[in-house]
């Protein structure tokens, strides 16, 4: 029992720093070149250019703090939050650009390769992280649960 | 812990997430308006400055001096036909092609990327490079790219 919840501690602690380090990459990237970033996100044709450019400057230090936050576990389960929603509007904004056969690159990374298997891998990789969100947002209710269930008796 | 307990702890876990996203929100505000207001890189607020401006090819056409076409679509595309003395050059192959592209630009000529058609942003994002990391000034990008090519070939007498 002690094994097996080393084990799961061990693999949320990886899930953790993987999630960490993937929002930290790219949101270091896009906040190197917000332009770049604008143009990408006014690529998917969803929003009025101005709105691009606020969000261009925004999303990127979202993302690196939330992705610091992680890390961090008096903030954890904020910016678990926070980055699950932003992975879900990332997937549905991918998938419609997917759906509408733009030839664009995600723009997640910086530039990118174009085009609509670019945007299936880039698709695939941002449902991996909602669901790897979803999952380490669990396992914080799990410890919260925990945590209240050992005070209450 | 019974029913009422696990409500209220659900409760609890949820107004903790809220409230600890609500800081992190807040808090990205304070960077990004810094960034909208001291970096170097921060974008246009208006699609036109933004954009590398577009060409019709009966310009290009009818440009004196120099020029140099960069079709930026994939390598496949490039190989099954292009426009003569175009030079391939994809964000795809970027790192390996660049060299060859600086070999063959001389000072001065103008560059005119292309890609697929209007729907494409290969083109831009290839031209936007060109501008950045070469410090190339004269860029445009050709405006219906390859689509609006082969029209104005169909129409030549």
């Amino acid at each position: 029992m002690a094994g097996s919840a080393k084990i799961a501690a061990l693999i949320t602690s990886a899930g953790r720093i993987v999630l960490a380090a993937v929002f930290l990459y790219a949101g270091g990237l896009k906040a190197l070149d917000p332009a770049g970033f604008a143009l990408s996100i006014d690529n998917y044709r969803l929003l009025p250019y101005p709105a691009a450019a606020a969000l261009a400057l925004y999303l990127p230090w979202l993302e690196l703090g939330s992705g610091l936050a992680v890390l961090w576990p008096r903030i954890r389960t904020g910016a678990l939050a926070v980055l699950l929603g932003l992975g879900l509007v990332f997937s549905g904004v991918i998938a419609s650009a997917w759906l509408r056969s733009l030839d664009i690159s995600c723009g997640c990374f910086g530039d990118g390769a174009h085009g609509r298997s670019a945007l299936a891998v880039s698709l695939l990789r941002s449902v991996f992280l909602v669901l790897l969100c979803a999952w380490l947002l669990g396992r914080e209710w799990e410890l919260h649960y925990a945590d209240r269930a050992g005070r209450s008796q | 812990m019974n029913a009422p307990d696990r409500m209220n702890s659900s409760r609890a876990f949820l107004l903790h997430a809220f409230r600890q996203a609500g800081v992190l929100l807040l808090a990205a505000l304070i960077p990004a308006l810094l960034a909208g207001v001291f970096h170097p890189r921060r974008p246009a607020w208006s699609r036109d400055q933004a954009m590398i401006p577009e060409v019709a090819w009966g310009t290009v056409r009818e440009w004196p001096g120099l020029k140099l076409l960069v079709d930026a679509r994939s390598e496949e595309a490039f190989q099954r036909q292009h426009i003569s003395g175009a030079f391939p050059l994809s964000e795809a192959r970027w790192e390996e092609r660049l060299p060859a592209f600086i070999k063959a630009w001389q000072p001065g000529a103008r560059v005119v990327v292309y890609c697929d058609n209007t729907g494409c942003q290969a083109s831009q994002a290839v031209a936007r490079r060109l501008r950045r990391e070469l410090g190339i000034n004269d860029v445009f990008v050709l405006k219906g790219g390859w689509g609006a090519w082969l029209v104005a070939q169909k129409s030549l007498p």
